[in-house]
């Protein structure tokens, strides 16, 4: 039959493209291992065992984030309020623990809550109301942020308890000795790949960022996946932020808003090899990133990069991210119907 | 052959009669079915044959839940029944496979097919069952004899395997009535008879099949039963034995225009003005390859062919907005390198075959779109847009092309096809060009606007514009035209000029059966 | 051949130039400035008192005016917060430390800012890149350089003839307003009334259509983004002679607010709707609505969330009004360009 054996399209077309998505992994490995090797080199402290400890935990927040704005992101949609939230949940949790010794299991599932009630507003907005998502997480960007100090009425977050404190900084058991906050990264990315790869609702979810009217024919339930996709945005965001909070002990009304969490997440979310198109994504592509940005970061302080320079490595990076996409999307030849 | 068992759908041991009783058929003002009358038998291919506009993609949409009827009713196996959705057709038992296929470029071949109803593993939390869906999918591919290697993205199959993994959907889902959208279009001889051999299968397993083409070979060669639609309307249906080509050709074209108006051409055949666009071996694969012709001032060129035989392609390389080799020359200068502004300016225009898509803005009104093509016109001295200019400019040209509207102001949108089009003419028009390349300048016009459109274009024909009319429209074809090309596949197949312009002759040439030297070329794998 | 035009003369008739949307907003400005000026004491002190109130958001404005452009075309700019900074801090270390008067240091700045924005244009017409991701990437990137510019002790204590343009008045009306409204008009005027306007709204609506009337559409891109760079530049500026002093920061809070003032308008986030008026409009209500709630008393976060829900509400209030699928919307933004096919007719809208 002249149909079997290999396509038409030459096998290369499909492999290149998974290729292409491998080896954004594979480029974020090898440039994060380059870079702490070129690092270590030129300071030796920089192989400090504390120090690519501290570099990993750093990125644990962002990492979160990015999380769930890959998935939104895959929808063909995009989540500002990401920032608030996190910052929200920060404050919030900061506050009970300190004043109100909320434990630390409540206030995970504080966290939790909130992050979903905000997320389900976004989501609701988006799939109910079809309000474009940059649009309705624009106005919840405000309304979350100045939740934020109606709440706090000013106050700060000058320090947590030691349960909070242990949690974001400190380790399982001894003989484990990898911090916590790594440990509920991994895992939730764990969740989320798995997410994405096995369970219907993330086949949904992709098939929704592919061609959202043949999901839709084919029975896909378009709305309620959508808005579970933000709520699990805002619940990722809300638990960045009470690790935060435990991780540095500190929060205020700008935490999340003023480090532009919301830009940060989608830059990494781009590196690590997701497209702004949607329909596809790398949940490990953007766990990579965040790390690969902390290393960057913290590699540019130890080599004496002045500060200013760090935003504009991430943005290069960005645009190399992105250019280096679209160079290869012409190379290889579209089917033309 | 074994049967195909699907995880969900209720599965059919007998194919069902699907017949459209009266359907009817609008959009906007324009009927596109008057009360059509059909069935489709299990065992059976069924073939809708018409020209472009006739209504066969729309009858297949309405048929499948698309579309919801206006009038009359479907009946499946016997039953009215009410298709709201394609999931309420697919549980009918009825899938189409549409003309693009609507796969999910990202996804593999595998889960595309079992979209909405992946088969997941029993236990808490459900996952997903990739074995199953595999095999599942495997085993109807293999049905279908479509090999293809595992994981493959959607988006890196071929234009034929997309439509027989749509096919495999159909068959997935259980689903024994499959209409096809017109699927030979962009496929190779090898694929079409690839894509027979399984309708061939299907057909001998009792599976109710419906199938649109314009190709009569293959029309020919597959059908059970051969059904002529004609503006909306069945006219014939004829079975396997009593097929006719000729009563065919006759049919979709329509008796009564047989002898339809000639308009006398401008200028003699013989008369040695020069030509205002020469066309030399223009080429520009894979849409068509040694391309050329001439057209002089006051003449009417008719591009004939079926959709993908590569005219609008030959058109937008003309026109500048697609690449292309070979040599453009209008009133001897090359324009083969110009931008398009440069085209347009130096007298050559494109009214486009999608309307919404490239011909008009739609939400802008009447006025702003006559003068897009010519913002400079409607310039100030000082330089800034003349508003008053450009509705008086706007108003005048609604007037002189016979544009059914209310003011200038108001959206395209709002205006029937017909119009819409006549205010598109016009905007061209007001760039007073010497050529215009007009792309099915009928689609989607009612007869009363089409007349109308037809004398426009013969009016300006007369003034010394030279015309290339593309178009699937026999009867149009043979109305405005001075001279013909018949395009095949890319390939120029034949010229009739003078009283060689008959339905006949040019219906034979663009549906696949021409006479003349020219070598087919088919575009093989 | 009938026709059914309507005979009146052409000069009698006029366009309908206010909308529905812009007609809500001119009531819900008249309502808010009414409510604040009875329930909040100090909000109104005469009309030179609410005029000078202005100073506080018209850089908001500004950035505003200069957005409305490229969201008729359909894209967005996330830099302009950081060339607003870079502008700034451009002029301030050219006047402080290379000792240009700000005659020259100011248009030199705004220079700098159009060419930043020309360096987005092509940035986005040349790698075919979605402008979202391409002015995330410049804002980082300008931000940077901005710091770097700025150094340990940023630059301040501008002549008085110059942060007269920020604080100082003309008979009563503030500099700030003259030049936002003249700015509103001109820009106004180039969308309606000029041929590049035109093009900006028609590649709004229809990318294809647009191109296959022989229009630049690259070049159109581009002079958006360079327009928004300008306004950007000058709402750096205007915020430097406010201040009367220069931060690296300081444009940070410009995008969000401006963004949120355009949408408000009743610009089109996908493109071509829209009018300059509206955003006008939206602007005096958020930046009134913020200052009344600060002379009230609230915080400024109050103002933020208030700002939000607004926004949200007028939203969606405008979808459920006019209907609309956001699936059909979504799948006509990303959907690739389909070889012609025959389509039922009049059915293919954006």
């Amino acid at each position: 039959m002249p149909l079997s054996g290999p396509p038409h399209v030459p096998a290369r077309a499909g492999r290149d493209w998974r290729a292409l998505l491998e080896s954004r992994e594979a480029i974020l490995i090898a440039a994060t291992v380059l870079v702490t090797l070129i690092a270590g080199l030129l300071n030796h402290d920089f192989l400090a065992v504390s120090n690519l400890r501290f570099m990993v935990l750093n990125s644990v927040v962002l990492g979160l984030v990015a999380l769930g704005q890959t998935l939104v992101i895959i929808t063909k949609g995009i989540d500002l309020s990401v920032a608030p939230v996190l910052g929200l949940a920060a404050v919030v949790s900061g506050l009970l623990a300190t004043r109100q010794g909320l434990p630390l299991w409540g206030a995970v599932l504080l966290v939790l809550a909130l992050g979903a009630v905000l997320g389900l507003i976004n989501g609701a907005l988006v799939s109910s109301i079809s309000i474009p998502p940059i649009i309705v997480t624009l106005g919840t960007y405000s309304l979350y942020g100045g939740l934020i100090f109606l709440y706090s009425g000013g106050d700060q977050v000058n320090s947590v308890p030691d349960s909070y404190a242990h949690f974001g900084n400190g380790v399982l058991a001894p003989w484990f000795p990898v911090p916590i906050p790594i440990l509920v990264l991994l895992v939730i990315m764990l969740a989320v790949w798995f997410l994405l790869a096995h369970l219907p609702f993330g086949r949904n979810i992709l098939a929704i960022g592919n061609n959202p009217a043949a999901a839709h024919h084919a029975g896909v339930p378009v709305k309620h996946t959508l808005t579970s996709a933000y709520i699990i945005t805002g619940m990722l965001a809300a638990l960045a932020g009470l690790i935060y909070v435990c991780y540095t002990g500190s929060a205020t009304a700008t935490t999340g808003t003023g480090d532009h969490f919301e830009l940060q997440s989608i830059a990494t979310v781009l590196i690590g090899g997701t497209a702004v198109a949607g329909g596809r994504g790398s949940v490990f592509g953007t766990v990579l990133g965040s790390t690969f940005l902390s290393v960057i970061l913290t590699a540019l302080v130890f080599l004496h990069v002045p500060a200013i320079w760090y935003s504009a490595g991430e943005g290069l990076m960005i645009l190399i991210a992105v250019t280096s996409n679209s160079l290869r999307r012409t190379a290889t030849p579209g089917r033309s119907a | 052959m074994s049967e195909v068992q699907s995880s969900a759908a209720v599965p059919q041991t007998t194919g069902q009669v699907v017949a459209g009783r009266s359907l009817v058929k609008r959009f906007s003002s324009v009927t596109v079915l008057h009360g059509v009358e059909i069935e489709f038998t299990p065992g059976k291919i069924h073939t809708l044959m018409g020209e472009n506009g006739a209504g066969k993609s729309t009858l297949f949409k309405v048929l499948a839940g698309i579309h919801q009827p206006d009038g009359g009713a479907i009946e499946v196996g016997g039953v009215p029944t009410v298709l709201r959705t394609p999931r309420a057709a697919q549980a009918q038992g009825i899938y189409l496979v549409p003309q693009e296929p609507a796969l999910l470029g990202e996804l593999s071949v595998y889960e595309n097919m079992s979209l909405g109803h992946l088969p997941t593993s029993g236990r808490f939390p459900h996952r997903v069952d990739w074995r199953r869906t595999r095999s599942e999918a495997q085993a109807v591919l293999d049905t279908l004899g479509l090999s293809l290697a595992p994981m493959m993205k959607a988006k890196d199959l071929s234009i034929a395997q997309q439509q027989l993994v749509e096919c495999a959907k159909a068959l997935l889902r259980g689903c024994r009535t499959i209409l096809f959208d017109e699927p030979t279009s962009p496929l190779t001889v090898r694929e079409v008879d690839f894509l027979f051999g399984v309708m061939d299968r299907l057909r001998t397993e009792g599976y109710t099949l419906g199938f649109i083409s314009h190709r009569m070979d293959e029309v020919l060669q597959i059908s059970d039963e051969i059904s002529v639609l004609r503006d909306g309307r069945l006219v014939e249906t004829l079975q396997r034995p009593d097929f006719d080509r000729k009563r065919l050709v006759d049919q979709m074209v329509g008796r009564e225009v047989v002898v339809s108006r000639r308009r006398t051409p401008t200028l003699g055949p013989a008369e040695p003005v020069a030509p205002v666009l020469e066309v030399t071996r223009l080429c520009s694969e894979p849409a068509f390859r040694d391309v050329s012709f001439t057209v002089r001032p006051g003449e009417v060129l008719g591009l004939a062919g079926l959709v993908g035989a590569g005219r609008t392609e030959i058109a937008e390389a003309i026109f500048g907005v697609r690449a292309k080799s070979g040599g453009v020359a209008l009133k001897g200068r090359d324009i083969s390198g110009s931008s398009v502004q440069e085209i347009i300016r130096q007298g050559l225009v494109y009214v486009p075959e999608d309307r919404a898509k490239h011909g008009a803005i739609l939400p802008m009104s009447l006025a702003q779109n006559i003068s897009s093509g010519s913002l400079g016109s409607v310039r100030h001295r000082f330089g800034y847009l003349d508003l008053a200019a450009e509705r008086r400019v706007a108003e005048e040209l609604i007037g002189r092309f016979g544009v059914r509207a209310y003011s200038p102001d108001q959206p395209i949108r709002t205006l029937s096809g017909g119009n819409q089009q006549k205010v598109v003419l016009a905007k061209w028009m007001n760039t007073h060009p010497s050529v215009a390349i007009l792309d099915e300048p009928t689609r989607g016009v009612d007869v009363g606007a089409k007349e109308e459109i037809y004398e426009l274009i013969e009016g300006l024909a007369r003034e010394g514009l030279a015309v290339v009319v593309i178009s699937s429209d026999l009867e149009e074809l043979i109305r405005l035209s001075d001279r013909v090309l018949a395009l095949y596949e890319g390939d120029v197949v034949a010229e009739l000029s003078g009283d060689d312009i008959t339905a006949d002759r040019v219906g034979r040439a663009f549906l696949g059966n021409h006479e003349q030297g020219a070598p087919v070329h088919r575009a093989s794998a | 051949m009938t026709r059914a035009l309507r005979e009146t003369p052409v000069t009698a008739r006029r366009r309908p130039r206010v909308g529905g949307w812009e007609l809500a907003l001119v009531v819900l400005l008249l309502a808010q400035l009414l409510f604040f000026s009875l329930a909040v004491s100090g909000f109104y002190d005469g009309v030179s008192g609410l005029l000078n109130v202005t100073t506080n958001f018209l850089p908001f404005g500004l950035v505003a005016l200069g957005l409305v452009p490229v969201i008729l075309t359909g894209g967005i700019d996330l830099s302009v917060g950081s060339i607003a900074g870079f502008s700034a801090v451009l002029m301030a270390v050219l006047w402080k430390h290379f000792g240009l008067s700000l005659g020259v240091a100011v248009p030199l700045a705004l220079l700098a800012g159009g060419l930043l924005g020309a360096l987005n244009g092509l940035l986005i017409t040349r790698t075919r890149t979605e402008p979202l991701i391409i002015t995330l990437a410049t804002s980082f990137v300008f931000t940077s350089v901005t710091t770097a510019m700025a150094g340990a002790e940023p630059p301040s204590g501008f002549p008085d003839s110059f942060n007269a343009l920020g604080t100082g008045a003309l008979g009563g009306v503030p500099y700030q307003l003259i030049l936002f409204a003249v700015l509103a008009v001109v820009i106004s005027l180039l969308i309606t009334r000029t041929r590049f306007g035109r093009s900006v709204v028609m590649v709004g609506y229809n990318r294809d259509a647009t191109r296959y009337s022989g229009i630049d559409v690259d070049r159109t891109v581009l002079g958006v983004y360079v327009i928004s760079g300008l306004m950007a530049a000058l709402a750096g500026v205007v915020l430097a002679a406010y201040y009367s002093a220069v931060r690296s920061d300081m444009g940070d809070i410009l995008l969000l607010t401006a963004l949120t003032m355009v949408v408000l308008g009743g610009v089109n986030i996908f493109g071509g709707e829209g009018s300059v008026l509206g955003a006008v409009l939206a602007v005096l209500i958020l930046g009134f609505l913020r200052q009344g709630l600060l002379i009230a008393g609230f915080s400024d976060m109050v103002t933020t969330m208030v700002t939000g829900a607004i926004l949200l509400i007028a939203i969606t209030a405008k979808n459920l009004l006019a209907g609309g699928g956001f699936v059909a919307r979504l799948q006509a933004r990303f959907a690739r360009p389909v070889p012609p096919a025959p389509s039922p007719p009049e059915n293919a809208m954006k």
